[in-house]
């Protein structure tokens, strides 16, 4: 349904969020319709799909903003910074790498930092800025420190249970995972048939899958 | 393969960083190493999502404010001047102490290129950065084979090593890791004879010093405090 309104919506050049069902009622948290609002905003400055972002999300800030302050005078200025903020700074933002509320909240949350720090404009404090990336995102090669962080993390884990398996089925781990050679290597290495080399890994896998289900309950 | 970071702030330190609500100078400890550490990356994105739900994404009743003259007020400004340089296009600068060069994390580097000037004291070396509040935040430079006299402290302090290895009693801290010791804790943190050490330290409170000769220390804590 709706890449078919986001289709159609790029064939005719222009932003409705018509399209969408029941965007505006309070309880639904589809996120995806104020992606596609924000996105209009940032390639097209697109008015009312910053017109219908505004009336959604303002007075949900302003909430917040009470909440945070207790007063209502700061609830609005954070409001109308905020919101000042996203109009400026729709560009930035990347549907691909988070919603659009998200980037909404961390940019009111800055703002609310500097607004307590009263200081937003000195050299010699904490900034909002030093603290999070103002609209902008890390850069990607994160994503691959963080796949090779999980990597090594899942390989601390295994390890001690690796070097318990038995040492057949260990010997025949080591060369296919760790020397990454073929079944057909490793039968003719041990001089064992190719049948065993398989055989003796699905154990290996079926032990080592037990090991960390066990660690995990 | 890359160290992996082995001491990481708690989720509820992790929570109200997200949410904006920690003093700034703890905060900005916290930044740093999740600058230094993917998986917290990661975890502080997840944190901020699903605060940013429950914050933005939940029915409102409505209020008298007037948002129409707001709204237009927002899109009649076209002026686009105001917008920041983008922190991907800021320059690196090198800290430089004792003849060496460090790269400091995204947190620090505005405020790093504003030390202070470097005290020497033995193989030690401190640098405080203008952080205008009642923590103290300061890089601290420990050369290899060093030990920093056993203290304890009357607050809490933070330290997040940026370069190097440190390690003591407890264990071994490198590049990343986050310790974080309370008034009870003592400790007598030390370099190796290989590898020195540079670190950003937050103090709520100054050290005390415990043992022997190093009590003379103590009027001169204001070194590192």
């Amino acid at each position: 349904m709706l890449k078919l309104a986001t289709a159609s919506r790029h064939d005719r050049g222009h932003y409705s969020l018509a399209d969408t069902s029941e965007p505006m009622t309070g309880t639904t948290t589809t996120a995806q319709p104020w992606d596609e609002a924000l996105t209009f905003v940032a390639l097209k400055r697109d008015q009312q799909a910053y017109a219908d972002l505004f009336n959604y999300f303002a007075p949900r800030l302003r909430a917040f903003g009470m909440k945070m302050f207790g007063n209502e005078q700061q609830a609005l200025e954070m409001v109308q910074d905020t919101m000042l903020n996203v109009w400026k700074k729709a560009a930035l933002f990347d549907a691909s790498r988070g919603c659009a509320s998200t980037w909404i909240f961390t940019i009111a949350r800055n703002v609310r930092f500097d607004m307590l720090r009263k200081k937003q404009s000195r050299k010699d404090d904490i900034s909002a800025d030093d603290l999070w990336l103002n609209g902008e995102y890390p850069e990607p090669a994160a994503d691959d420190a963080a796949a090779q962080w999980d990597n090594q993390l899942l390989t601390e884990k295994l390890a001690p249970h690796f070097n318990q398996l038995p040492p057949a089925q260990r010997e025949v781990m080591e060369k296919v995972y760790l020397q990454e050679k073929t079944h057909q290597e490793v039968a003719d290495e041990l001089a064992i048939p190719l049948g065993t080399v398989k055989s003796r890994i699905r154990l290996a896998l079926d032990r080592l899958r037990e090991a960390l289900d066990g660690a995990r309950n | 393969m890359a160290h992996a970071i082995k001491f990481h702030p708690g989720m509820s330190l992790l929570e109200q960083f997200a949410e904006g609500c920690l003093s700034a100078d703890v905060a900005l400890a916290v930044a740093a190493h999740i600058d230094l550490c993917p998986h917290c990356q990661q975890l502080h994105n997840d944190v901020t999502a699903d605060l940013a739900s429950q914050v933005l994404l939940q029915p409102v009743k409505a209020d008298n404010t007037d948002w129409n003259s707001m709204l237009s007020n927002i899109v009649a400004n076209t002026d686009m001047s105001q917008q920041d340089k983008p922190q991907a296009e800021r320059p690196q600068q090198l800290i430089e102490v004792s003849q060496r060069q460090f790269e400091l994390p995204r947190a620090l580097r505005r405020l790093g290129a504003n030390h202070g000037k470097w005290l020497h004291l033995g193989g030690i070396a401190t640098a405080k950065l203008p952080t205008g509040n009642d923590h103290h935040v300061s890089l601290l430079y420990i050369s290899k084979d060093t030990e920093v006299p056993q203290h304890t402290h009357l607050g809490l302090e933070m330290t997040l090593v940026l370069a190097g290895k440190i390690v003591d009693e407890n264990g071994e801290y490198h590049a990343g890791d986050l310790l974080i010791n309370s008034p009870d804790d003592t400790h007598t943190p030390r370099t190796m004879a290989d590898e020195d050490c540079l670190c950003l330290s937050v103090l709520s409170a100054p050290l005390h010093f415990k043992k022997g000769l190093t009590r003379l220390l103590n009027p001169l804590q204001q070194f590192f405090y």
